[in-house]
Order: structure tokens, then sequence, then C-alpha cells
């Protein structure tokens, strides 16, 4: 079985992310799947960033520590990474960089500098480059030093161009030589570097020739890996981030409007829709809709504020709309999300959770708006609160998200995170057969007189006839069926009750198996209940415990309202221990549970660090639960 | 002329105070619709909150009632939505000028062709009497505890700076004046301002009808040559530094009618369709977004940047 794990470290504006993504492509090329999450400071340049790659002969779906391989392309990222080689795994570094001590590397952390001084002296070293070096020598590392500067001037000499315009291609000196000593083939490396930088033949060349200098001396020096091809050679895949595969969900799922203000982690998902806002339709489909070509209108507005009233107002007209943001970001949008409650306007909004409180750590990962998401709005006003596991589950979610806002006409908040975001994963084709597209009771005619926006209905769901095709109130205010703004008390109770009714509706029309997936059986020594990204983690760390005899359920909720109450309170009946993840302070998602099953979890794991869970993090604290009962295990792995 | 103004006014109660000024606006909106034979259904008028908000519910055509100062981003929304719609805001100068500037200021940057009525009475009528964004300093209305110690703000200079390309004044009691004034904004193609100066008898007893009526005057009837339409680039500077210094005139004589059009800036409209070919044709609104229920768009197709021949 093939499973790596590497890693590759540098300051940022160092061409991380371009490294990351070249080497996933290799990879995918080579046949294998894989998953790579990328962890960065909220900077430009200079602070400390790394992409963690796993590489998967099955599913790969979590990072883990410690990698196989460590990419080191600065001083800084030896000093971080210095524990997280296994034993006998490969860590390239730059000898430029040998003298180097801690204290003189501006960007880096007071207190890491000292956590680092500190292991080093515990071994008797100094504070050198050279000392951690040595250090992971003594930890068993094959250590692999190139000479990153050397490397660059003949890449500068070799491509005919002036050595600042092509330092950057250090990353792939550095990549290269992992995946040469890995056992990539160099025409993998040569392919994935022509896929990342498509059409950029100024930037493709010195690349390619850093990857072959990095390749050939590895090849000459330690002799190429021998890595077999992966089951999925030969397929056509794709290799996205959670930010595309969202807006890929939304434009197949019909959104003809996107607002958003830029905020991180939301705003790529954002801009790669723009980047593709004119989107052939399917060949076989062209001539039945009478068009080649559709639009998607991607607005950036003044504030998160805008955002959510253009959507809103977007969608009264009759576009299928949706804003992106983040937990800042939904913090202005609350007033608006109850408007759109008591309008009955169908509008999704997807959160990309990121660390708080406030601005917090504004690029790190957390569940920390799980509550936020399901209370926001003033007054009674509810909404659909769906959450994603991962990238196919994101993909799906979001088309399911603009259907059950249309069907219910409700808003509906899909809640994904920055671990999601930033998280690159290989994927196949995703089955377009099974996607509906259900505007619910939409309709563009009205011949049935007067219309009544808010008509009492059995259902509590009005039909719905956007602004422009028959004359209509549309009101915040209560209202009468037709929408005038009214306080009578009889008419008041109507309409909440409609409303209730409506609620009664979305209990029926979203059943269990879409609220909530159980994965192992019941007959298991633990079950973890969580949700989101959390899932990658623990079904990896299953496959772990299994191999050593524990067995491990896992419940992921999918929806949180409607709350799947059945099957969670089944699980509280019928399981002998159980344990919530929870990526916040709260436990936010155990107290969801107890709010609607009065069921309290007697064990919760927890990471407040903002970076993304890891597998053997969850291994460990299963083990911590199983073996001395402890409550509440906190987690806090990764740089 | 197709339609009688009277079918443009709703069955509702109108709710206002005696003497409103909103009255004057309401009757100058019939009025003008009616005379534009405007679509009941293709016509929408957003509004935010306060007392001239409620004005969706007196008009018999589309209205979106919405939440305090945002009535500019919901009518942009359904503008972009639906560029074929006629779509008015028609709100406060506290929901516009206070709580709202922010999309006050963006709508103009974008150009978007909605007509944005201002009932501007310088106070916060519905929650009894306190300072709006256009009361002057020093002033103290009957409901304020203390003078007023923030300074008024001059909504036609904002316009103009945040590039509104049809800027106007009027005078609620005026009903024939506004109507022609509200005429020519709607048919304006892009950003159109009216502040509509308006007396609250209830609340503002300092800016009343006798206070206006000693200083307004209109343009066009004591200065016939004033011309502040940019028709071509060259002609911006000129031409707005004209319109600024009428926008600046306050005090003894108050300035009524169009103070500045721009007739050389696209609408936001048209803009997209530039980056978005097609989308006037097949707007958000209209445009397919499923056949029978199936996607219309392949990802594997469509996001090829994102595919990988293994």
């Amino acid at each position: 079985m093939v499973d790596l794990a590497l890693l590759i470290g540098g300051p940022q504006g160092g061409g991380i992310e371009s490294a990351g993504q070249i080497g996933v492509r290799a990879l995918v090329m080579k046949g294998y799947d894989i998953f790579g999450v990328r962890e960065y400071h909220s900077n430009i340049i200079g602070a400390h960033s790394y992409f963690n790659i796993r590489i998967r002969d099955t599913v790969a779906r979590s990072p883990r520590l410690p990698v196989d391989a460590v990419v080191a392309l600065d001083a800084e990222s030896v000093f971080t990474h210095m524990d997280d080689v296994r034993e006998g795994g490969i860590f390239v570094y730059d000898t430029s960089t040998l003298k180097t001590r801690v204290d003189r590397i501006a960007p880096m952390p007071g207190p890491l500098k000292e956590r680092v001084k500190a292991k080093l002296s515990q071994h008797g070293l100094g504070d050198t480059v050279a000392d951690a070096i040595k250090y992971l020598e003594s930890r068993g590392a094959k250590l692999l030093g190139i000479d990153l500067k050397s490397a660059i001037k003949e890449v500068a000499e070799k491509s005919g161009r002036p050595v600042v315009s092509v330092a950057r291609a250090a990353n792939v000196v550095g990549l290269s030589a992992a995946l040469a000593f890995l056992g990539v083939e160099k025409e993998y490396v040569h392919r994935a570097i022509e896929a990342y930088f498509a059409g950029k033949t100024r930037v493709i060349e010195p690349n390619k020739i850093a990857a072959d200098i990095a390749y050939d001396y590895v090849k000459e020096a330690y002799g190429l890996g021998n890595l077999p091809d992966g089951p999925h050679k030969g397929k056509v895949r794709m290799v996205a981030s959670g930010n595309d595969v969202v807006a890929m969900g939304k434009v197949v799922g019909g959104l003809t409007v996107q607002t958003y203000y830029p905020i991180t982690p939301a705003a790529d998902e954002a801009l790669y829709m723009e980047g593709h806002r004119l989107v052939e339709v399917r060949e076989e489909l062209a001539e039945k809709v009478g068009l080649e070509k559709l639009g998607v209108a991607v607005i950036q507005t003044e504030d998160e504020i805008s955002a959510i009233n253009m959507a809103i107002g977007a969608a009264l007209a009759g576009a299928r709309s949706a804003t992106t943001t983040s937990g800042p970001g939904f913090s202005l949008m609350n007033e608006a999300i109850s408007m759109a409650y008591i309008m009955e306007a169908p509008v999704v909004i997807t959160i990309w959770q990121r660390a708080g409180p406030s601005t917090g750590m504004a690029t790190r990962t957390g569940q920390q708006d799980l509550l936020h998401a399901m209370f926001a709005g003033h007054g009674d006003a509810v909404k659909i609160v769906v959450a994603s596991g991962d990238h196919e589950e994101a993909f799906y979610d979001a088309i399911k998200a603009l259907n059950w806002a249309e069907k219910f006409q409700i808003p509906v908040v899909h809640l994904v995170d920055k671990t999601l975001a930033a998280s690159t994963k290989s994927l196949d084709k995703f089955d377009l057969d099974s996607i509906t597209i259900d505007r619910g009771k939409f309709s563009y005619e009205w011949s049935d007189g007067e219309y009544l926006r808010y008509k009492l209905t059995e259902d509590g769901i009005s039909p719905r006839v956007p602004v422009g095709f028959a004359k209509q109130l549309n009101s915040s205010l209560e209202h009468t069926e037709y929408g005038y703004a009214i306080e009578d008390p009889e008419v008041r109770n109507a309409m909440v009750e409609k409303r209730l009714r409506k609620l009664e509706a979305i209990e029926k029309g979203i059943p269990e198996d879409e609220r909530v997936k159980v994965y192992g059986s019941s007959n298991s020594d633990i079950t973890i209940i969580s949700w989101g990204t959390v899932k990658g983690p623990v079904l990896d760390a299953m496959e772990k415990l299994e191999g050593e005899g524990i067995k491990v359920r896992y419940v992921h909720i999918k929806t949180f309202i409607p709350f799947p109450v059945k099957t969670i309170d089944e699980v509280f009946k019928s399981a002998s221990r159980i344990a919530v993840v929870d990526y916040n302070m709260l436990a936010q998602t155990s107290l969801a549970i107890r709010m609607f099953t009065g069921h309290k979890a007697p064990h919760v794991i927890q990471k407040f660090t903002g970076r993304a869970l890891q597998e053997q993090e969850i291994v460990r604290a299963v083990k911590e639960i199983l073996e001395n009962n402890v409550e509440r295990v906190v987690v806090s792995d990764g740089a | 002329m197709a339609r009688s103004w009277l079918e443009y006014r709703s069955p509702a109660w109108v709710q206002w105070c005696p003497g409103c000024g909103n009255y004057g606006i309401l009757t100058a909106a019939f009025k003008a619709f009616a005379e534009l034979d405007l679509d009941p259904a293709k016509t929408v008028v957003v509004s935010g909150i306060g007392c001239s908000s409620r004005i969706p519910y007196y008009i018999n055509v589309t209205g979106v009632h919405t939440i305090h100062g945002r009535p500019i981003p919901v009518a942009t929304g359904i503008k972009l939505a639906n560029p074929h719609l006629t779509v008015l805001v028609m709100s406060g100068d506290g929901d516009l000028l206070g709580i709202g500037a922010a999309h006050f200021v963006a709508l103009g940057r974008r150009n978007v062709d909605l007509t944005v009525v201002m009932h501007d009475n310088a106070v916060y009528g519905l929650t009894k009497g306190q300072a709006g964004p256009t009361l002057p300093a020093w002033v103290q209305t009957k409901a304020l505890r203390a003078p007023n110690i923030q300074d008024a703000l001059n909504p036609l200079l904002l316009a103009i700076a945040s590039g509104y390309t049809f800027v106007a004044r009027a005078y609620a009691y005026h009903v024939d004046k506004l109507k022609e004034i509200m005429k020519e904004a709607i048919k304006h193609r892009g950003a159109a301002f009216i502040d509509v100066l308006q007396p609250c008898p209830t609340y503002n007893n300092v800016m009343t009808q006798q206070w206006y009526e000693q200083r307004i005057y209109y343009i066009d009837e004591q200065e016939p040559d004033y011309d502040a339409t940019i028709k071509s680039p060259e002609e911006r500077g000129e031409k707005t530094a004209r319109a600024i210094a009428k926008a600046m005139e306050w005090g003894d004589r108050i300035p009524l009618g169009v103070i500045y059009r721009d007739l050389t800036k696209e609408p936001f409209d048209a803009r997209i369709e530039k980056i978005m070919p097609g989308y006037l044709e097949h707007p958000p609104a209209t445009r397919p977004v499923h056949y029978e229920g199936k996607p219309l768009v392949d990802p594997f197709k469509v996001f090829t940047d994102r595919v990988v021949q293994a």
C-alpha cells in the first residue's frame, strides 16, 4: 500500500502554493489520489508557509505528521519542521543557509525560536541550520542538501535570463529533488509544470530547467526512487481546491448571481467563479435551451451588508443567487438574513469559517461559526444550515443549497471552512445524472388573478413569481398575503403559522440520510460525532485504529437545521462510548446535540490552533479516551 | 397617455401625518408613472425604513420594502438580475445618507440605471424627530434635547463626487415640477438622484414650508443658460465645477432643478455586457438554469484549468 506524505515549506511569496500545486499535479499524473492542504500566515511576503500533501493509492483525505519527506526552501522551514519528518524520511534543505542562526530569521515568531533553541540545546547543539541538520541526522532523517543559490544561477545561465527573474524557481528545485527521490518520473514533473503554468512559456521554461537540475543531481548522487504507478493511471481527473469546487457546484447548480466582499478565505471562490463567468452549455443540451454560453454575474460589493442585500434583490427578481463570506462578513449579514426569512427570499450564504473571535487568525481554520450560523438573524428568523465534509460533498451541497433555498423559499447557509478552502484534492468525474435542479414553486407566469406573494398554503410555501413578472409586494414587515404591512393579531398568527408549516415542510422534505451519514458499525469501541472537514482525519484514523484492533464508528452530521434528531438519539441510546470532535472552544457541536436531543456527549476532542486537523491527532485522542477515560482531549499538531 | 394616474394609487391607507411632504412626492410619482406609461409589474419601488419608506404600499406597482439603509443594494440586485425593469429607490435622508451612506456612494461608482428619490426632511420622523444627516449644525428642532452638533451633509455634492450621472433637487410641495424632474430621472440611463426637500410639519419646526418657500428658486426659470450636462469627456472639468458651485448654494437661496448630468458614462449593465457578452439578452433573472431539471454545465468541460490527465 502506498501512503506517503510530503511537506514543502518556505517563505510566503516564494512559490509555496505553486510548488504544492505542481507537486500535486505530478503525483496525480503518476496515478495517485492526493490531498494537499496549505497553511499560511495573514501576510503577502516573508512569513512561513507550507503545503502538506498526502499521497495514497486508496483515498487521500487528510494531512498527517510526521511526513515521509520535507522540502525546506529556507532556514525558517528547516527549524520549523525539524520534528515533522519520520525516521528514515527525506529532508531536503538549502546548503547555502547552513550558517544561518535562528535569531537572524526576522519573520519567525519569537516563542518558536525559543522552543527550537531549547530543543537543539538539549541535544548539545547550537542554533544554526547546520545544528538543525545534525539534529535531523540524529533522528535518522535522510538528508539531501542542495545549494539553491548555485542552482538558481545555473537556471539563469541555461535559460539566458537574469537571476532575479528565475529566483522563484528555487521552489521547483526543492520539489523536483523530493519527487526524484520518491520516484516520480521527470516527464510528470515537466507535464505538471506545463499544466500549472498553462501557456506561460516564459515561466515554464526556467522551471523545467530548475526541475532537471535537481532531478539529475538526485539521480546521480542518491539514485531515483521506485514508486510504482498509482491505480488512477490513465484516468481523466480534476485537481481542485475547496474554493474551486464550491464555485463549480454553484455554476453547475444554475447560479446566475454571486456577490461578495473580499475576505479570506472566501474571496478565492468568487474569483475562481469570475474567471469562469461565461460557461459553455453541455453539447447535448445547447440546442434544447437555445444557448451555447451561460453567464454568471459575479459582483464585488462595497461591504458584506451590500453583498447579502444585493443577492436577496437578485433572488426576488428570479436569479439563482448566492453570496460568499467568512465569519466577520457573516456577522454583518445578520439583519438581512432575517429580512430574507420574512420576505421568503431564496438566497444561499456560503461561510468559509476561519479562526476567531474577531479577526483572530484570519488564514487559519476552525468550526467556530456553527452556532452563529444556526442562530443568525434576529426575531425568530430560521434558515437551513448544511455543512460539507470534503470536496465531493461541497460540490453536491452547493447545488443542494441552491435547490433548498428555492424549494423552501428560505435562506440557506452552506458551512465550509479554511481547511477545505485551502486544500487541493484529486477528484473523479462528478455524477451529473444524479443532479437535479429543483426550483420549487417558481414560475415566470401568472394568470390566476391578483398575485399573492405570501399566499397561505397547506405546506406554508407560496407560489413564487419573480419581481417583474407579476405585480407584487415583498415586505420585511409582517404582511398580508398580498404583502401589505399589517399588525392585525389574526393575520400575524396566520403568517407565523404559515412560516411554521414551511419548517414542517423542510422537516419532511430533507430526509435523514441527507442530514447525517454514519461510517462503521454500531458494534464499535467508540463513536465519534462531528461534521465538516473533521471527516477526512476521522475516516483515516478509523483505518489506522482498526489495524490496531480498535473499532471506531463515525457519525457525520450534514445538516444542523434540520437536525438529524433520530440518528443522534439512537446513537446516544446504543453506543457505549461517544466523543464529539469540536473545532472550537465552546464545544458548539456538543451544545447543538444537547439542544436538539437532550443528550450530553461525555467526551470532547478539541483543537484551537487553527491548523488543519490531522489523522494522528484523532488516533491519539481516541486512545487517550479509551485508555484513560479522559473527558476532554485538546490536540494541536502542525506548525 | 395610456394609463390614468389614479391606476397607480393602491387601496392601502396612507399613514403619514397631515401636511407631510411625502404626499407631494407620492402624487408626483403617480403622475410621472402615468405619463411614462410604466407597466406596474415591471416597475419596482424599493424602500428602506422610515416614514417615507412606507411608499411601496401606496403605489400600485411592484414594491419591495427592505430594511434600514439597504434599499440601494436590494434595488441594485433586482436591476442586476433583470436590467429590463424600471427600478426606483424611494427612501429618506437618514436611510440613504445616514445608515446607508456606503451604498449611496457605491451606486454612483457603478452608475446603475436606477432612480433614487430621497425624501429629505432632515429628521428621523418615525423615531420621533432625531437629527437627520441633512440637518444643519446648531439647529435645534423641537424633539432635540440639545442643538445639533453634527454638520449637515451636502447630498448633491456627495452624489456628484460618487459618480451619479443625473443629480437634481426638487421640492415636495411643487408636485408638477417634481413630476417633471422625476420623469427625466427615470428616463436617464444611469444612476439618477433627486434630493427632494420636504417639510416635516410634525418634527422639523425649523425647515418649514415657509422656510423653504422663501429660499427656493428654479434654475431653469432664473438662469435659463445654466448648462451642466456633460456631452463629451472634455467638458467634464468645466461642467462639473459649475455643477459643484450650484450644488453648494444654500442659505438664502436654494436652487432647484437638474444640477448635473453626465451623458458620457456607461451604465452598469453596459459594463457587465462588455465583460459578459449576452448578459442583456439573457440576464440572470431569466436565463435558463436547467433543462428538465438537468444541469446545463459539465464541470469537466468547463473548468478545464483543473482537469488533469493521469
